[in-house]
């Protein structure tokens, strides 16, 4: 088998279960299942806007939640207090995410590494104490739980999230839809731009490329992604709250995305779906099983730090120089 | 007003018991270039060590002086096992000692338990201080805070150790070729670094309270006195932290004192970008 088969048939068969997911998963575990594959799908988009920062312009950013929790608090906030329809919440969530990602960008992608990190992280904790005092607004503590509006309404006929299915096919449609995005991002000219900014931001601003703008741009996409996470999160689970903005959520999006191989469009998926699923089988059946998750990252940083995706490719690789070798030798 | 006086004086004992776990953090990234998610959590094992001793001996002097060398020890094996083996990757440094974190946390939970416990001072009395009654044990606090800062420089300038110790973060490379055993430079440091931050969990102990997530509130505050002092800048970090603290205490007498994080928040990330290398740069040299 070709490296671009293993490829092609991993993705047409991640794309068969995720379709047929709603009826395959209560066959064979427990339809349970069904909605811990929609989070998986969920949270995976904000591990996958870690993984365009930090794979592809090579930024860290450890406060992505910033933008997940705008996201969320844009929907909750725009169905109670403004009574927003289900789109109109919808898109008020992602445009304030995404709005929050060029003000914090512009100020933040004026640093790098270390400090651009650090900086991200602060941003994200002055929203945190923020959502967490401003109660009359976010709800504090307790968050803020809201009812769906329905996305159509014929008559008496109404298309709503509380149908399971219909709920999981949106889900699906639109994480698909920000992968198709993201795909098309990094294979077009400016995801080219992305990787020369990451390999050598000094060559890059020589041959002529705006290197602020283009980190601005990606921190801005990456908040954008982050935003629709957010969005769906709180269709999904029903209500926002402050602690989705902690930083603590922000290392967890950047584990799941290094777990899962940075500088790979899918690895966040991979990353996040193993983590959450180890979670949901382990924490029944031990109570200290965030030990193996600690034990899990410092192992991946130090013997795989390009993650699962990353040692799938060198794998990949590997056997391809060997067939062609293969090749080159044969009669 | 003497409740204004009350609060800045906390705010002053805090911020040197701060300053002394932020210097831990800040020689740290100095020496050995990586950011430390998990310090909070080592200041968090402190209190949690210091409690112990408490329940063990019945003693809680012999805290402050068992528990920062037990502190070293974890220093050099958590150096040995996680932070050797990434220094090649500093870029990931956060994310290991992130994992890290979660492991301290964890591991704390599991032996001590998720219930926070207070533990009652040594010292009971207090102290008639203009016109308020202040507990005599913030005030002893505060010097052993002192005491350590100053043991700390003084181990950094008068000794061949800390002699090394500053040449090898001048220049890693021709202190190796001087002779400098770089490698074992770095280990003293992290054993340093965590040993300080467990120092600060035995003298804060009895102030706060001893629970496995008392480390996710300490975090930010270092950061904070580390980015305003400037990265590396060990005199900077002590005069950030006494600083903010002294603030953070004047502005929570008349607000809600999360109005006061927010506000050293924002006063951080104006540090961040207008001077990266903290606001007593060129104070110094």
């Amino acid at each position: 088998m070709r490296v671009t088969d293993t490829y092609k048939y991993g993705s047409w068969s991640l794309v068969l279960f995720t379709l047929t997911a709603p009826w395959v998963l209560p066959l064979l575990v427990d339809s349970f299942w069904v909605d811990i594959y929609s989070e998986i799908l969920i949270w995976s988009l904000l591990a996958a806007s870690v993984n365009l920062l930090l794979g592809y312009v090579g930024l860290l950013s450890f406060g992505q939640a910033l933008f997940f929790g705008f996201g969320m608090y844009g929907v909750a906030i725009g169905v109670v207090k403004f009574d927003l329809g289900f789109w109109s919440a919808f898109i008020f969530g992602i445009s304030l995410a995404t709005a929050m990602a060029a003000i914090a960008g512009s100020l933040a992608v004026r640093l790098t590494w270390h400090y651009f990190a650090i900086i991200t992280v602060v941003f994200s904790l002055i929203f945190y104490f923020t959502a967490l005092s401003w109660k009359p607004i976010t709800g504090g503590d307790d968050g803020l739980p809201f009812t769906i509006p329905p996305i159509i309404s014929f008559g008496e006929y109404k298309l709503t999230m509380t149908n399971a299915n219909f709920q999981y096919f949106f889900i699906v449609t639109i994480v698909g839809a920000c992968y198709w995005l993201m795909y098309r991002v990094i294979n077009s000219p400016l995801g080219r731009a992305f990787v020369t900014v990451r390999e050598n931001d000094a060559r890059a601003a020589l041959i002529g490329l705006n290197v602020y703008l283009i980190r601005l741009t990606a921190f801005i996409f990456a908040g954008f992604i982050a935003g629709v996470a957010g969005a769906l999160f709180a269709l999904f689970g029903r209500y926002a709250s402050a602690s989705y903005m902690f930083y603590h959520v922000s290392g967890e999006a950047v584990v799941w995305a290094i777990i899962g191989g940075v500088g790979t469009l899918f690895g966040p998926i991979v990353g996040t779906g193993l983590m959450i699923v180890l979670r949901e089988e382990l924490s029944s059946v031990w109570d200290h099983y965030l030990l193996l998750v600690g034990v899990a990252v410092i192992l991946t940083v130090i013997f795989a730090p390009r993650g699962i995706g990353g040692a799938f490719k060198v794998l990949a690789e590997k056997i391809a120089r060997q067939q062609f070798s293969r090749k080159e030798s044969g009669p | 007003m003497d409740l204004v006086f009350a609060l800045a004086l906390n705010g002053i004992v805090w911020g040197l018991i701060i300053a002394l776990i932020a210097l831990g953090l800040s020689i740290i990234f100095g020496l050995l270039d990586i950011i430390n998610i998990a310090h909070g959590d080592f200041f968090m094992v402190g209190t949690v060590l210091a409690w112990t001793v408490l329940q063990t001996t019945g003693n809680y002097w012999l805290a402050f002086l068992l528990v920062p060398i037990i502190g070293f020890g974890l220093g050099l094996l958590i150096n040995h096992a996680v932070i050797q083996p990434i220094k090649n990757a500093a870029a990931l440094s956060i994310v290991a000692t992130f994992g890290l974190s979660i492991i301290l946390q964890e591991s704390v939970r599991a032996t001590y338990g998720a219930a926070p416990n207070r533990l009652v001072a040594p010292i009971q009395e207090t102290l008639l201080l203009f016109g308020i009654q202040y507990e005599v044990y913030r005030i002893f606090a505060a010097a052993i805070a002192i005491f350590a800062i100053c043991l700390f420089f003084g181990f950094l300038h008068k000794t061949k150790l800390g002699t090394w110790m500053r040449a090898v973060r001048f220049d890693p490379e021709i202190a190796t070729a001087m002779g400098i055993p770089a490698h074992r430079i770095y280990m003293v440091t992290f054993g340093i670094g965590f040993a300080m931050a467990a120092l600060g969990g035995v003298v804060a102990a009895p102030i706060t309270t001893v629970d496995f997530q008392g480390g996710i509130d300490i975090l930010p505050f270092c950061f904070m006195a580390v980015i305003i002092g400037g990265l590396g800048n060990l005199e900077g970090t002590v005069a950030a932290a006494v600083l903010l603290a002294f603030v953070e205490g004047i502005i929570t007498s008349f607000t809600d004192p999360t109005i006061a994080r927010i506000g050293s928040l924002i006063f951080m990330s104006a540090v961040l970008i207008v001077r990266p290398h903290g606001i007593f740069v060129g104070a110094t040299r």
